[in-house]
């Protein structure tokens, strides 16, 4: 029963009772006391570690939600736009141009074994000022074997003539989703269900196994746990049994640096399969992996066109989205599981879905009454005043996608949502003042994992190009910080446990190299983050 | 090649029950049916040769999948192993666009797209095209479809102006049933060129097949296959104007393809098989032999 006592330059404990102290003492993986060295020594006997002291220390940072799929496509090379961090550490550097993107890929084709397909994810053409991917750019990567590149929202992908020969696409090929030029050639680039089924075909169905094993698993722990993030959520799985035994075996290891929790996909099968499936997952629960969350997915995306939005719908007139789970549908599924006391995550993205989802947990609770349900709007991105009134009353939660502020912000502006919506989307503003319990999210992959930048989004509410979208909805940059750590614990009903530095929590810390109170706002991102410390255990973040 | 079909409808439409009349139909072709939830088809245990966790195998031959989370590993996992079935049968989500499904098929050389069968609830459709919410699903599932299976038409109050509204969202031929009651080969295809009416056609229906030794004119075969009444058809023809290659014709409902193919080989000759409903076969067949 050994005692460690840790200085630090501070902790950032999010209990209000003493929000800032010096020393914590960590007994058995557990947080003992806060305070002062002097209050901590009444414990008896302690070990002193002296390795923070000139470090800033939060609760490990939670992420409610991403997906354990960015550690699969890390199996993959990213060709984003942006800057992003591989599990190793490694900083792969934004390509800036379609050029950039082929040479990359044409040195990653020389590694590959003859026949092999080359996959590539996190292609974001928007930032290249209308040129888009042809077949021309893709065959120069090879035309002897298929390529396939998928764009950062994985709803689109871009194809070398291999792929579209195996496919038998040509210009008389009239289907939705294959993109064509102005005199009628498919360009290789195939949208929706068109790219997912090219993506596999090419791929070959060992890909979803590659995606969700246990390497997987690792590789996403990995990731997050250079973000500071001690607990992160996979918000969307069906649990097939080889995705369970990866995530089992993974947690199994001492060395695995996170908490885990999946969300079961509850469309997938009918509630009366799923609730005891689910129940019966319950009982493998251990320390780094928590079975206990629901997901049902409404509408489609924002950016993809297909989100569910109410009048006046899109800005640009593009036809309302499309329903995976429906108004008609999701009673049962909601109130099934609503009424075997499952938390319900909802993933709404349109404001329609939003009203949607709303109203079915209100029928839920008439029809089963329950306290404490925390059913969590996931997204909720157009959710306007009156729709987070009617949360709260509900006693919903919101976990509101602030990444897309940055990323897909001036889209949004200018043809997606038009400037009003656009400014009030993501309201965290109006969620802190309605008093919806919230948190903030990534969706990674969609973006990369980070939640010192998805607090600097809420707080600075900037666009790729540099507009402050929405001057009203920022939060104060400890309004940011407690929706990365106890707001998020608290959309996971996981508050009673961790997302604070408080007697008896777990030990689960984020290490900065500066104070995100005392570093000028615009600066949230750029806070080094050292490791964390999951359990008492020390994770220190491997150097780029 | 396989044939791929796609059954549409929003919920409770009676997507569900058409197809227990397929899984329990005689056909002589094992079916692969892609669905939603086994718990609402209405199998007999007894008919069960082997469960495992996402596919039912039945003693007729056909098999029962279910979609899951993703109804593209499904299609792929499926074709993995093509010897085991003749035809796919998706079942779309009660709110998906089953024309988006059904081009899977043009994308894969494996399959060939048969059509999409858009199941309308004769009771509820117009009430359900007007909803806010669910209004453009319902539509745009109209609009997707090859053949409409107009369902529960005895819980319609009046059925002629829904079938002049129906006919506003959709050229797609209309057959109307209750409890989706219908002929399957009228659904799912025509076994085989030459092949007889089938054995359950109920009287309204008939097909009706040609043969030509001579090369024919492209109109006259498109005007017999455009001819309102026309359910199917299948045929291998020798066109006047193409003459040196088979002209591949395959209609389902108001989708006609007519695809080129390997060059002609002079000991055939064209075949032409309609289905579809007797009155106008009966009258193309007057117009065949002039
Ligand atoms: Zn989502
Ligand atoms: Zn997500």
């Amino acid at each position: 029963m050994s005692t460690v006592v840790y200085p630090a330059r501070r902790f950032l404990t999010m209990n209000p009772n003493r929000p800032s102290v010096t020393h914590v003492a960590v007994r058995d993986g557990r947080i003992l006391g806060a305070g002062s060295l002097e209050e901590l020594r009444g414990w008896g006997k302690f070990d002193l570690d002296e390795r923070f002291a000139d470090k800033v220390i939060l609760p490990g940072f939670v992420e409610g939600h991403s997906h354990a799929y960015e550690g699969g496509v890390w199996k993959f090379p990213y060709v984003g736009y942006f800057d992003r961090v591989a599990p190793d550490g490694t900083r792969f550097k934004g390509l800036k141009n379609i050029d950039e993107v082929v040479a990359r890929l044409q040195a990653h084709e020389k590694t590959l074994a003859p026949g092999a397909s080359l996959l590539a994810w996190g292609f974001d053409p928007i930032y290249f000022g209308g040129r888009c991917m042809v077949l021309t750019d893709v065959d120069r990567i090879s035309t002897g074997r298929p390529v396939v590149i998928v764009h950062s929202n994985f709803h689109v992908a871009n194809a070398n003539s291999v792929v579209l020969a195996k496919a038998g696409i040509t210009r008389t090929t009239n289907v939705h989703g294959i993109v064509k030029d102005a005199s009628g050639e498919p360009t290789g680039e195939l949208q929706e269900m068109t790219a997912k089924y090219m993506a596999y075909r090419a791929a070959g169905m060992e890909i979803a196994a590659v995606l969700s094993d246990e390497q997987a698993v690792w590789r996403f722990a990995k990731v997050a746990q250079l973000a500071g993030v001690t607990t992160a959520t996979d918000l969307h799985n069906e649990l097939p049994e080889s995705t369970v035994e990866g995530y089992l075996k993974a947690s199994a290891s001492d060395d695995f640096p996170i908490r885990l929790l999946p969300a079961f996909a509850a469309a997938s099968v009918p509630p009366e399969q799923g609730i005891p499936r689910l129940q019966a997952l319950m009982k493998k629960n251990n320390d780094r992996l928590r079975f206990q969350l629901v997901k049902i997915v409404t509408d489609g995306s924002i950016q993809g066109l297909s989100a569910r939005m109410r009048w006046p719908g899109y800005y640009d007139g593009t036809p309302n989205g499309v329903w995976n789970v429906g108004p008609d549908d999701i009673d049962r599924i909601l109130l099934s599981w609503h009424s075997a006391g499952f938390q319900v995550h909802i993933h709404t993205n349109g404001d329609e879905a939003s009203e949607v989802a709303i109203e079915a947990v209100e029928r839920a609770l008439m029809a089963a009454p329950r306290w404490d349900h925390r059913h969590t709007l996931q997204h909720a991105q157009m959710a306007d005043a009156g729709q987070f009134r009617r949360m709260k009353a509900l006693g919903m939660c919101a976990n509101l996608f602030a990444n897309h502020l940055f990323y897909w912000g001036d889209i949004h502006y200018a043809k997606t949502l038009g400037p009003e919506r656009a400014e009030r989307m993501d309201a965290c503003g109006t969620a802190l003042a309605t008093g919806v319990p919230f948190a903030i999210h990534c969706d990674a992959p969609v973006t990369p994992i980070g939640p010192l930048f998805t607090a600097w989004c809420a707080v600075n509410r900037l666009t790729a190009s540099g507009r402050t979208l929405g001057e009203a909805e920022r939060i104060s940059v400890a309004d940011a910080l407690r929706a990365i750590t106890l707001g998020a614990a608290y959309t996971l009903k996981l508050d009673e446990e961790l997302g604070s530095i408080d007697v008896g929590k777990r030990a689960d810390f984020a290490i900065l190299d500066d104070d995100p109170l005392s570093v000028p706002p615009e600066k949230l991102k750029d806070i080094g983050v050292w490791g964390t410390v999951l359990g008492g255990k020390v994770f220190e973040a491997p150097k780029s | 090649m396989t044939p791929f079909t796609v059954i549409g409808g929003f919920l409770g439409a009676g997507k569900t029950t058409l197809l227990n009349r397929l899984l329990r139909a005689d056909t002589g072709r094992r079916f692969a049916v892609l669905v939603n939830d086994f718990g609402a088809l209405d199998i007999d245990s007894r008919l069960v040769v082997a469960h495992g966790g996402d596919t039912i195998a039945l003693a007729n031959g056909c098999l029962c999948c279910t979609i899951g989370d993703s109804l593209v590993t499904t299609i792929l996992a499926l074709l993995e192993q093509p010897d085991r079935f003749d035809h796919i049968v998706v079942e779309a989500s009660g709110v998906a666009d089953p024309g988006r499904i059904a081009d899977l098929a043009v994308l894969d050389q494996r399959l060939a797209r048969d059509g999409v069968i858009v199941v309308v609830d004769a009771g509820s459709v117009r009430e359900r095209s007007a909803d806010r919410r669910v209004g453009d699903t319902v539509t745009r599932q109209l609009a997707a479809a090859d053949l409409l299976l107009l369902n529960k038409t005895d819980l319609a109050d009046d059925l002629p102006p829904l079938r002049g509204w129906l006919s506003t969202q959709s050229p797609a031929p209309v057959l109307e049933a209750r409890h989706a009651d219908v002929a399957i080969d009228l659904l799912f295809g025509l076994p085989r060129l030459g092949g007889a009416a089938p054995a359950d056609a109920p009287d309204a229906f008939a097909s009706w097949s040609y043969e030509w030794a001579e090369p024919v004119e492209r109109g006259i075969v498109l005007g017999m296959l455009r001819t309102a009444g026309v359910l199917r058809a299948k045929g291998i023809v020798r066109f006047i104007d193409s003459p040196a290659r088979r002209s591949v014709i395959h209609q389902v409902g108001n989708r006609l393809d007519i695809v080129d193919d390997e060059p002609w080989r002079e000991s055939e000759t064209s075949r032409l098989v309609l289905l579809g409903l007797k009155p106008t076969l009966g009258m193309l067949g007057s117009l065949q032999r002039e």
